[in-house]
C-alpha cells in the first residue's frame, strides 16, 4: 500500500513537472495580436492617363487630376506629386515597376488610359497595391461624351475609393442648394444644383421669390422645395431634368415647408402650420392625399425618414425646448432622443441608418454633429457662429451643411466634414450657397 | 486560458482521474476472524466477579538511589577585602556671630492711610474683532483659451544714470528696433491651441462610449485551440509509466513544438510595436474597422516576410467585403514593415519563423 502511494507522489511530481515545462515551450507558430495601429492618409500615385490617341492627350491629365482630388478631398488618401515618380507610365498594358512605386512609398496606384472618338470618350483604369505586388480588383472601362469627362474620373474615383475602403464612393454625385448673393438685409436665393465637389453649377430657379430647403428624391431625379411665390410658404416638386414644377397642394389657410421624400420617392413628409401650431404630415404625392402624424399643441417640424422608411426623426419643443424626437412612419407616441444642454433640430438620418445628423446650438455656438437612434454616443463636429443644415453624402461617411459668418458681411457657404470630425474643408461655390441637399449616386 | 494552463489543467486532470479510479488507493479487503462467543446470566456474571480476589494494595515502593557526595572540599572564593578610605577632614564649626549693635536705628515712618478708595485707571477700551462675513464660494468666471491679445510689455522703470553721458544724435536711417519679448499670456490662459475639429469644448458634452467587450477569439483560432482529447491511459503496471505516457502522449499530439528558448515579451513586443506602425486603418470602412482578421506569415532568416506565405486563417465579424479590406490592410502592414527584415534574434528562428498575426481594430474605431 505505502509503495503504490509513494509511486502515486513519485508521478504526481513528474507530470506537474513536465507539463510545466510544455506550457513554457511555445506550442506551434509565434502568435501576436495586433491592437493599435495608425491612422493615417494612404499614399497613392495617379500618373496621367496614357493617351490612346491624339485627341485625348490633353483629357488624361485632366482626369487624372480630377481623381486624385477627389481621392484627396477625402482625408483618407493622400497624392505623391508626379514629381516624385521614378517610373512614368506610357503604356496602359506594360508591366508595373512595383519597386519604383515603393521607393517612393506609393501604396496605391492608379494608371488609366483614355481615348477620345468624335464626341465618345472611353476611359479605362488599373488599380494595383504596390507593397502586395498586385491589381487590386480588375481593370474597368467607361464610356461616355467627352463633355462628361469629369463624372467619368468621379467614377473611377468612385471604384479606386471603394476597393480600398471597402464602402461605396461619393463622388459622382449631385448637390442641391440655395446659392445667395448681396447682404444679409437684401440677400437674393435661387435653387442650383452642382457636382459633389462644387463644380458644374446650374441654377434651378431665379431669385425672385425667396425658397428654401431644397431635397433630393432618392432618385435624384426630383427635387422638393420650399418657395414664397405667393407670400406664403408652399412646397414644390421640380424635376430636375426639364426644370417643370408642380406645387403639393395643402389645407386652405396652412402655411406647408421642410419638405423631404420618404425612400420609396412616392410620400412625402411635411410640416403645416395651421395657426399657431405645427405638427407633422405625409402626403402621397401622386394622389396628393395628406395624413397628419402628430397632433402636439407643440411646433414639430423638420422631418426625415429613416432609410427603411419605417420611422421619422423630427424635432419638437414639447418638452420647453427643442428637442429630437423618433416616432413611426404612421405617427404614434415619439420617443425623444436627444437630451443634452442646448437645442436640437434639423435631424437627417443616415442613408446607413446608424447615425442621426442634427444642427445642435450650445453657449451660442452652433455644432453640427452626428448621434446614433437611441441618441447615444453624440458627436459634435463643427463649432461656429452658425452651422446648420447637415446633409449626408451618399455613402453616409461625409456630412456637407453651411456655415454663415458674423455681421451684416456675413456670407453663406458650404462645407463638407467627415463623420469622425476630420477633414472639415469647404466647398467652393460661385456664390454663398446654404441649404445643400446631397444626391444619391448618379448611375 | 493560454496553451501552457491547458496542458498543465489536462495533465492534472488526468493523474486525478487515474489516481481516483485507478485503483492506486483502493484499500485490500482485510481478512475476517470469527470469535465464538457464549452468553450468561445476570446472576452468574455476579457470582462470577464475587469469585475473584479483591486487589491487594502493594506497599513495596521502591526507593530511588541515593546520589553520590562527593567529600572533596570546594574552593569557596575569597571574599573582596574592603578598600581603603580616607576619612574625611571635619571642617570646624564656625563661632557664632556677635550680637549687632542696634543703637543707631532709626525709627519706621509710620505708614500712610487713607479712607478714600483708590482711583483705578480707566482702561482703555477694547478693541473688538469683527468676525469677516464669510463671503460666497467664488464663482469660476469664464475664461478664454486663449488669450485675445498678448498682455503689453511693462515700461520699464525709469532709473537715473549716475553717470551723465552726452547725448547721441539719431542716425538719419537708423530705426530703433525693439529686441522681441514674449508676450506673456494672461493668468487664465493656456498654452493649449483648439481647433475646431479637436473640439475638446464639446468634448464634455459627449457621451462616453462604453467600453466595447472585448472579441472573442475567432472561431478558427478557438477551434485549434482546443485541447485534444488525452488518450486511454495504457494498461501497465506501472504508475510512473502511465502518467509519462499521459503527458507525453498529450505533447505528442500538440503541434510540433520549435526547439530553443522562447522569444522573450521584449522581442515579442518588438515585433508587435513593428507591425503595427505599418498598420494603417485610416482608409478603412466602419465595417472594416468592426472586423478581427488573423493572418499566418513565414519569415526568412533574414526576418524579412515571405509575401506568398501570407494568408488569412481566421476572421470574426463584419461582412466578406470587409474582412477582405481588413486582411488587405493587414497584408500591406506586414510587407511594408518587413520590408527591411523585422528585427528579431536570430538564434531564436526556429521560434519565430512562422507567426499568426491577430489585427484586432477595436480601440482603433470611430469614437
Amino acid at each position: 500500500m505505502m509503495v503504490r502511494i509513494i509511486t502515486a507522489l513519485i508521478a504526481l511530481i513528474m507530470t506537474a513537472t513536465l507539463s510545466v515545462t510544455l506550457a513554457q515551450a511555445q506550442q506551434g507558430p509565434l502568435r501576436i495580436e495586433i491592437t493599435e495601429g495608425v491612422i493615417e492618409p494612404l499614399p497613392f500615385a495617379t500618373p496621367s492617363f496614357v493617351p490612346e490617341n491624339g485627341e485625348s492627350a490633353e483629357m488624361g491629365a485632366q482626369l487624372a487630376s480630377v481623381v486624385a482630388a477627389d481621392l484627396q478631398g477625402t482625408g483618407l488618401f493622400r497624392q505623391i506629386p508626379s514629381s516624385a515618380f521614378i517610373s512614368t507610365v506610357s503604356d496602359f498594358g506594360a508591366p508595373v515597376q512595383y519597386a519604383d512605386w515603393k521607393a517612393i512609398n506609393a501604396q496605391a496606384l492608379v494608371i488609366g488610359a483614355v481615348s477620345v472618338a468624335g464626341n465618345n470618350l472611353t476611359v479605362k483604369f488599373r488599380l494595383y497595391d504596390i507593397f502586395s505586388g498586385a491589381e487590386l480588383g480588375s481593370g474597368l472601362q467607361f464610356q461616355g461624351t467627352v463633355e462628361g469627362w469629369r463624372r467619368m474620373a468621379h467614377k473611377v474615383a468612385d471604384a479606386v475609393y471603394s476597393r480600398i475602403t471597402g464602402e461605396s464612393g461619393y463622388f459622382d454625385s449631385r448637390v442641391v442648394f440655395v446659392s445667395e448673393t448681396g447682404p444679409k438685409i437684401d440677400r437674393k436665393k435661387r435653387l442650383a444644383v452642382m457636382d459633389y465637389d462644387g463644380a458644374g453649377v446650374k441654377y434651378l430657379t431665379d431669385s425672385s421669390s425667396l425658397v428654401l430647403a431644397p431635397r433630393f428624391s432618392p432618385t435624384g431625379d426630383r427635387v422638393l422645395y420650399t418657395s414664397y411665390e405667393t407670400g406664403f410658404p408652399r412646397i414644390y416638386v421640380l424635376d430636375v431634368g426639364n426644370v417643370k414644377r408642380r406645387v403639393l397642394e395643402s389645407a386652405q389657410g396652412s402655411m406647408s415647408f421642410a419638405p423631404r421624400f420618404a425612400p420609396n420617392g412616392q410620400t412625402v413628409v411635411f410640416s403645416q402650420a395651421t395657426g399657431s401650431n405645427t405638427d407633422i404630415y405625409t402626403m402621397d404625392v401622386p394622389s396628393g392625399r395628406a395624413t397628419r402624424l402628430t397632433s402636439a399643441p407643440s411646433i414639430e417640424t423638420a422631418p426625415s425618414f429613416s432609410p427603411d422608411g419605417n420611422n421619422i426623426v423630427f424635432e419638437s419643443d414639447r418638452s420647453g425646448t427643442q428637442q429630437l424626437y423618433i416616432m413611426s412612419a404612421g405617427g404614434g407616441e415619439p420617443k425623444r432622443i436627444s437630451f443634452g444642454q442646448g437645442r436640437y433640430g434639423t435631424p437627417v438620418w443616415s442613408p446607413r441608418g446608424d447615425l442621426i445628423a442634427f444642427t445642435k446650438q450650445s453657449k451660442g455656438r452652433f455644432h453640427i454633429g452626428v448621434m446614433r437612434v437611441d441618441g447615444s454616443e453624440e458627436r459634435l463636429l463643427t463649432a461656429s457662429f452658425l452651422d446648420e443644415g447637415p446633409t449626408w453624402s451618399p455613402n453616409g461617411r461625409v456630412i456637407m451643411f453651411h456655415r454663415e459668418t458674423q455681421g451684416a458681411a456675413g456670407r453663406s457657404s458650404l462645407y463638407s466634414v467627415d463623420i469622425t470630425g476630420r477633414n472639415l474643408r469647404p466647398v467652393r461655390t460661385p456664390e454663398g450657397g446654404s441649404d445643400p441637399s446631397w444626391s444619391p449616386l448618379q448611375k | 486560458m493560454n496553451t501552457g494552463q491547458v496542458i498543465s489543467a489536462t495533465g492534472h486532470a488526468a493523474l486525478i482521474g487515474w489516481l481516483m479510479f485507478g485503483g492506486v488507493f483502493r484499500a485490500e479487503q482485510l481478512p475476517i476472524k470469527a470469535t465464538e462467543v457464549s452468553v450468561i446470566s445476570g446472576e452468574a456474571f455476579a457470582a462470577m466477579l464475587a469469585a475473584q480476589d479483591a486487589p491487594r494494595s502493594s506497599t513495596e515502593v521502591a526507593q530511588p538511589a541515593q546520589p553520590n557526595i562527593e567529600n572533596e572540599a570546594v574552593d569557596v572564593p575569597q571574599p573582596d577585602t574592603t578598600p581603603a578610605q580616607e576619612i574625611p577632614v571635619v571642617a570646624q564649626a564656625p563661632s557664632a556671630d556677635d550680637a549687632p549693635d542696634m543703637t543707631d536705628l532709626t525709627p519706621l515712618p509710620e505708614a500712610e492711610v487713607s479712607d478714600e478708595a483708590p482711583v483705578l485707571p480707566t482702561p482703555e477700551p477694547e478693541v473688538s474683532v469683527v468676525a469677516p462675513v464669510t463671503s460666497d464660494r467664488p464663482v469660476p468666471r469664464p475664461s478664454d483659451r486663449i488669450a485675445p491679445e498678448p498682455v503689453a510689455v511693462p515700461e520699464p522703470e525709469a532709473r537715473p544714470d549716475p553717470v551723465q553721458q552726452d547725448a547721441v544724435e539719431q542716425a538719419d536711417t537708423g530705426e530703433a528696433v525693439a529686441e522681441p519679448q514674449d508676450a506673456t499670456a494672461p493668468d487664465e490662459a493656456t498654452s493649449e491651441i483648439v481647433t475646431e475639429a479637436e473640439q475638446p469644448a464639446a468634448a464634455l458634452e459627449t457621451s462616453i462610449r462604453p467600453p466595447a467587450r472585448r472579441p472573442t477569439r475567432p472561431a478558427v483560432q478557438a477551434a485549434e485551440a482546443e485541447t485534444p482529447t488525452p488518450p486511454e491511459p495504457a494498461d501497465t503496471s506501472s504508475a510512473v509509466n502511465d502518467a509519462l505516457a499521459e503527458a507525453l502522449g498529450q505533447a505528442g499530439d500538440a503541434p510540433s513544438a520549435p526547439s530553443g528558448p522562447p522569444l522573450t515579451a521584449g522581442e515579442k513586443d518588438t515585433l508587435r510595436v513593428a507591425v503595427q506602425k505599418c498598420w494603417n486603418v485610416g482608409s478603412l470602412s466602419s465595417a472594416a474597422l468592426e472586423t478581427t482578421v488573423v493572418v499566418a506569415v513565414s519569415l526568412a532568416q533574414d526576418g524579412k516576410p515571405l509575401t506568398s506565405s501570407i494568408r488569412q486563417i481566421g476572421s470574426e465579424g463584419g461582412t466578406a467585403a470587409s474582412v477582405e479590406q481588413a486582411f488587405a490592410t493587414a497584408r500591406r502592414a506586414i510587407i511594408r514593415c518587413g520590408s527591411s527584415g523585422f528585427k528579431l534574434p536570430s538564434d531564436k528562428y526556429d521560434q519565430w519563423k512562422d507567426i499568426e498575426m491577430t489585427f484586432n481594430p477595436e480601440r482603433m474605431r470611430i469614437k
